[in-house]
């Protein structure tokens, strides 16, 4: 009989415990961003090569995502969840392109602690040439996780 | 010939006495019981966005089964600094409680064991706002409330006890697994009735029932008596007689 009583004793703490711990407020500790990561690569030796100086910014924005970057590897790039489409102004070692992406996008749960985010498919890219060489779409499903999106050869 | 119908009776009177001098019996009550739990309404006193009401029934198949069914509803609401979530709706739950205290310390007032549930809930789950910010701006945006339906299953240790007369009180421990929350893989269910967190595979809660119970059937169950342990001093004389041998 007391081992039973201490058996039970042991399961009602261990229960308790367990949902207090469950019914804790949790802090959000998850990546709640689904950036495009792209990759850069050399278009001779088709090895990947971080650009000396990048700068990425939202045609029409003054904020820059990157500025004059060393060894960006990949680059982060967020899209716009409310519109079809972003266009992006590339510089790569001070030469200028624009990079224009086609997606659609939708609401994902990440977590009750973290809430929305969107996630994004990506359909098509435009771009023009001036430095970069190709783009290449990876994995067009572009999450939270750490997957390489698209190649930019340049 | 008389003598040896004498002998029969005498002969089937001792192996009835032996029978019964092996074996105790003890009348054992089956029960329906009908409970309220009252961990919900307790947590509704401290959160009003969280109702939740449940009750159950359970029918005493044997002194060791119990056939239950669980009913219940629930109100939540969450809100955070980038959504508001709504979820209402009703669930059952099916399934066998095993006692496993022994039939003659439970007596049919006691209860220590564990139960197996499959739980299935009907309820409607909505974001009327969320927002989300990156560096394009601020997106506010909503999610149409849908009605969906979760699967899942339970383990549930737990005790009740008689405190009065058809009147018992127990906890129940629930240990929850997610088989499907009704929502697509980009939209589960933050909370819904019967499980919980949605997003989670896994879960626990606690019922606290308060019991009304009344015995349908009595039922005599034969118990074996224990058999009585050796004592030390057995033990000592068996040694010392096994070293005087030596």
């Amino acid at each position: 009989m007391m081992k039973l009583h201490s058996f039970l004793s042991v399961l009602l703490m261990t229960g308790i415990s367990a949902i207090m711990i469950s019914c804790a407020p949790e802090a959000c500790f998850e990546e709640t961003n689904a950036h495009l990561k792209a990759s850069f690569y050399s278009y001779s030796t088709k090895k990947q090569l971080a650009p000396d100086s990048l700068t990425i910014f939202g045609l029409g924005q003054t904020a820059k995502i990157y500025s004059k970057a060393k060894n960006v590897q990949p680059a982060l790039i967020p899209l716009n969840p409310s519109a079809g489409n972003c266009t992006l102004v590339v510089r790569i070692n001070n030469v200028t392109d624009t990079v224009e992406f086609m997606y659609s996008s939708y609401p994902y749960l990440i977590s009750k602690e973290c809430g929305y985010t969107f996630l994004h498919t990506l359909d098509s890219q435009a771009f023009t040439q001036n430095n970069i060489d190709t783009i290449l779409i990876i994995k067009p499903n572009i999450t939270t996780a750490n997957e390489e999106n698209i190649r930019i050869f340049y | 010939m008389r003598r040896t119908f004498a002998y029969s009776i005498s002969l089937l009177l001792f192996l009835s006495g032996g029978s019964l001098f092996a074996q105790d019996t003890i009348l054992f009550p089956l029960k329906i019981r009908a409970g309220v739990d009252i961990a919900g309404p307790g947590t509704y006193l401290t959160d009003k966005d969280n109702l939740s009401l449940e009750g159950y029934i359970s029918y005493d198949r044997n002194e060791k089964m119990s056939y239950v069914i669980e009913a219940g509803y629930l109100n939540y609401k969450y809100s955070q600094y980038n959504y508001d979530y709504l979820s209402k709706g009703i669930f059952t739950r099916l399934g066998v409680d095993f006692n496993l205290l022994k039939p003659g310390m439970s007596l049919g007032k006691y209860w220590a064991g564990i139960g197996l549930r499959y739980g299935l809930s009907v309820f409607n789950s909505g974001t009327p706002y969320f927002q989300y910010e990156n560096y394009w701006g601020t997106v506010t945006s909503s999610i149409a409330s849908k009605t969906k339906t979760g699967h899942f299953i339970e383990i549930t240790p737990g005790v009740r006890t008689e405190l009065f007369k058809n009147f018992s009180m127990g906890w129940t421990i629930r240990l929850k697994l997610l088989i499907s929350g009704g929502g697509d893989k980009d939209l589960r269910p933050i909370y819904f009735p019967g499980y919980g967190n949605g997003v989670n595979r896994t879960a626990a809660g606690i019922s606290y029932f308060l019991t009304w119970n009344i015995r349908y059937k009595t039922r005599t169950v034969i118990t074996k008596p224990e058999v009585p342990e050796e004592t030390d001093e057995t033990e000592v004389e068996s040694t010392n007689q096994q070293q005087t041998n030596y």
